[in-house]
């Protein structure tokens, strides 16, 4: 009642930006889930000199009906704002910790907020779709979404209306709204190339950086550092200028050289230096990045099954130690990281696990295996069956439980023929299975010698049947790429067999001709060297038996 | 790093380089430095039992009655033995034996081949019967052919046996103008051939001691017209001696091949070149016939 009978004059002296008084900045009233001691609101003043905040009322107003305005936080005696500084009212969540706790319980639009100063000024800042005119100046603004703020920007914004002075924004409070200058390192850019480097091997750290104030920044004022924090104390490993100049809302690109670093897990801690800089909340990101391989590889993949066993992933402990599968996650380019479920045994050291997508189908198709080394992964990341357009079809990674690479495997579904797994071999080479169903919790079965550097088995096939091959070869090189093509005896181009892959030494693929008319054909594996240079010719007929049309 | 997709110059750079020593036999080096070291353009091969070592242009040998059932002009008895071996492939050779006569108008000729390791090969039998005369021959084709089971003997087994019946015909349409046209499987049954054969047709302007000849050969596979492989041939002879050169596409490739006779005795080599498959040889050894 109180409220209600003051409600009417206040609306007569109620103006966006009232002179010579601190301003209302930024007002963050719906937090992601639960908002209880997360809302505040800001006040800024932009005078040069201090304001006394005693007596100042900040109320809230339920724009559900005419005159409901109730009080939230009132100033002290002894509560003063500083020249061009701000004073922050909220609960006791608010980071850094607000000047005045308050649980403000805002709700959300259509709702407002005003300020309400001793000397009868009034502010006051609506949002959502009103009714009624006490509740805003000007026009509302629009509601912001969860997890966001309404900010003034810039910070001393008056132009007549709610609308126009405020917009949503990631929350900032007691820090400037739009600084004058302000270099922020973008959140999620941070990547070191190679994602995984060996021990001892230089890598680069890229990041973006962004121009958030409102003043130009030159070539070269925001160098860019990135450390490591050892033994409590931080090493710095380099750093570079951002070479281009970055006008109000510009992003640019960096990338730093580190030095070779020694193996395991490493936390990178980056930061912007800008002088001058206003905000240093977005100065600083960190990164985990493993150097090493990781304690858990992946070993076997089967992207394309096709018998009902679902996908699945194959993993060895390289740890030489017993681990825990509970402390790893596994998905795919795009997916969100799936943990393995049911069971807490740990896995022996050297020993292989599957990681399934459906453990009873798989353990359904696979019966005779040991049942505590199957584990089924959820939410499980659905392995792509083709290659985009840079010849990759998906990429394997596996993570520790804080984020850390363990494993990363890209790769390639070109040439492996249908519902046969890829698996890592003993010379670290991936290649389809040896074994058509692949070889889960088992080793790749090793292929016997070949008597000579590329072989066809069998060389007729029959008109009945699969009309399925073994190619073969043996290369002299340790890696090669290989295409295969058939001709037929006159020497025309009938069909590629595989597309150019790159292969290990010694390899098969098996291939069907069901597609191809009878006759007499050769196979063509022309195979190159890893460096290029040397390539080679091989030749073997094939003869596939039909009746004549 | 190359793409994914096919690189052919590096698979015609393989062809070229330190492959070749893997690609072809010894032998087959000695045949191409018996040849004039000229083993650099080459032709691809169409036919598949009974291709002799010869320019398209004129017409002569029992082969080519047994292959493509076009006569010779004149009723001269003649013999022909051919070794051929495919795309520097060992495992697979072609060894025939052939013989044509001529009695006034008619002619007739028969072969036996042999082609391929075992599990790869075939023996054929073909026989033709024709007439021709000076200024234009036909003839009809037949060949039987079975898988074999063992090298160095002309045994079968059990599978299907395959037959091909076809024809050819010439006609000279000019005193230096002559045509022809060659059907060799207009008639298949049970085992397919190893190399399906459409229509083939040409022509040939002999200048005398200069024969210059364009043919065309249908590809299986395609529509009428959709897509043919075409020969551009060249042939001199002086004397005793006579060369040839023939160019065809798809792929683009060439050939080169002699040919000497002594009284009824002739032989004859031809090197056929290929971008990615290794070359293809023959050689005849020949009684009677012509130039």
């Amino acid at each position: 009642m109180f409220v209600a009978a003051f409600a009417l004059p206040l609306l007569v002296l109620s103006i966006c930006a009232p002179s010579s008084h601190p301003i209302i900045a930024e007002v963050f009233y719906d937090a992601v889930g639960d908002d209880t001691g997360h809302e505040f609101v800001e006040i800024f003043n932009p005078a040069a000199v201090p304001f006394a905040l005693g007596g100042a009322r900040l109320e809230a107003g339920d724009g559900a009906g005419a005159g409901r305005w109730s009080l939230r936080w009132s100033g002290a005696a002894t509560d003063t704002i500083a020249a061009g500084g701000r004073f922050v009212v909220g609960g006791a969540l608010v980071v850094p910790a607000p000047n005045a706790l308050a649980s403000l319980d805002l709700q959300n639009g259509p709702d407002a907020v005003r300020l309400v100063w001793p000397d009868g000024a009034v502010e006051v800042v609506g949002y959502g779709a009103h009714t009624l005119a006490e509740y805003f100046c000007g026009a509302p603004v629009v509601d912001a979404p969860s997890g966001q703020s309404l900010a003034r920007i810039p910070d001393d914004s008056d132009v007549g209306s709610n609308a126009q002075d405020f917009r949503a924004a990631t929350p900032s409070p007691a820090a400037a709204n739009l600084p004058g200058r302000d270099a922020a390192l973008i959140a999620g850019t941070l990547a070191i190339v190679p994602e995984q480097p060996a021990a001892g091997t230089p890598a680069t750290l890229a990041g973006a950086v962004h121009n958030h104030g409102a003043e130009l920044i030159a070539e070269r004022e925001v160098e860019i550092a990135v450390g490591e924090t050892l033994a409590g104390s931080e090493t710095p490993l380099g750093s570079a200028f951002v070479d281009a100049q970055l006008a109000p809302g510009d992003t640019a690109r960096f990338a730093i050289p580190l030095p070779g670093l020694a193996a395991g897990k490493r936390l990178l801690r980056v930061r912007a230096r800008l002088a001058g800089d206003a905000s240093s909340a977005n100065d600083l990101d960190s990164l985990r990045v493993r150097i090493g391989a990781g304690p858990l590889e992946v070993t076997e993949i089967q992207f394309h099954p096709g018998n009902g066993e679902g996908e699945w992933v194959e993993v060895r402990n390289r740890a030489g130690a017993p681990l825990s599968l509970t402390d790893f996650s596994l998905s795919d380019r795009r997916g969100a990281p799936g943990q393995p479920a049911d069971g807490s045994d740990v896995l022996a050291a050297e020993s292989l696990a599957v990681l399934a997508q459906d453990r009873v189908a798989f353990l359904a198709h696979f019966p005779a295996l040991d049942t505590s080394r199957v584990r089924e992964v959820k939410p499980w990341a659905s392995l792509n069956n083709s290659n985009d357009s840079a010849g990759v079809a998906d990429v394997v990674t596996l993570r520790e439980s804080d984020g850390t690479p363990c494993d990363r495997v890209p790769y390639s579904a070109a040439g492996v023929p249908a519902g046969v797994p890829l698996e890592r071999r003993a010379d670290g080479f991936w290649a389809p299975a040896t074994d058509p169903l692949g070889s889960p919790l088992a080793p790749p079965r090793a292929l016997p010698p070949l008597s000579g550097r590329f072989a066809v088995s069998p060389r007729r096939l029959l008109a009945q049947g699969s009309r399925a091959t073994s190619i073969g070869w043996d290369l002299p090189w340790p890696r090669a790429r290989i295409v295969v093509e058939l001709y037929d005896l006159a020497g025309r181009r009938v069909a590629q067999v595989l597309p150019e892959t790159e292969v290990p030494a010694r390899g098969e693929r098996v291939w069907s001709a069901s597609e191809l008319p009878p006759g007499l054909f050769v196979l063509a594996l022309v195979a190159r060297a890893e460096d290029g240079v040397e390539s080679m010719t091989l030749t073997q007929p094939l003869r596939i038996e039909g009746s004549a049309p | 790093m190359s793409g994914l997709g096919v690189d052919l110059m590096w698979i015609r750079r393989a062809r070229r380089g330190s492959v070749a020593s893997v690609a072809t036999p010894t032998s087959l080096r000695a045949f191409v430095l018996g040849s004039a070291a000229l083993a650099v353009f080459a032709t691809g091969a169409r036919a598949q039992d009974f291709e002799a070592p010869a320019p398209a242009w004129p017409i002569g040998s029992a082969c080519v009655l047994l292959e493509r059932g076009l006569p010779a002009s004149t009723p001269t008895p003649t013999l022909e033995g051919v070794v051929t071996r495919w795309h520097g492939l060992a495992a697979l050779t072609t060894r025939a034996v052939s013989g044509a006569l001529g009695w006034r108008s008619a002619r007739l000729g028969v072969g036996l081949s042999q082609t391929g390791e075992p599990d790869v090969g075939w023996t054929a039998l073909a026989m033709a019967v024709g007439a021709a005369g000076s200024n234009g021959g036909g003839a009809l084709r037949a060949v039987a052919r079975r898988d074999r089971t063992s090298p160095f003997r002309f045994d079968a087994r059990g599978a299907d046996v395959g037959v091909e019946i076809g024809g050819g015909a010439w006609i000279s349409a000019a005193t230096a103008l002559h045509v022809w046209a060659s059907a060799p499987q207009l008639w298949t049954r049970g085992a397919a051939p190893p190399l399906a054969r459409p229509l083939e047709v040409g022509g040939a302007l002999d200048l005398g001691d200069v024969v210059v000849w364009l043919g065309r050969a249908a590809v299986a596979g395609y529509p009428r017209g959709g897509r043919g492989e075409h020969t551009l041939g060249l042939f001199t002879g002086a004397g005793p001696l006579g060369v040839w050169l023939v160019a065809r596409d798809q792929p683009l490739r060439g050939g080169l091949g002699v040919a000497a006779r002594a009284r009824v005795l002739r032989v004859a080599a031809e090197v056929e070149s290929h971008p990615v498959l290794g070359e293809t040889a023959r050689m005849s050894l020949g009684l009677g016939g012509e130039r």
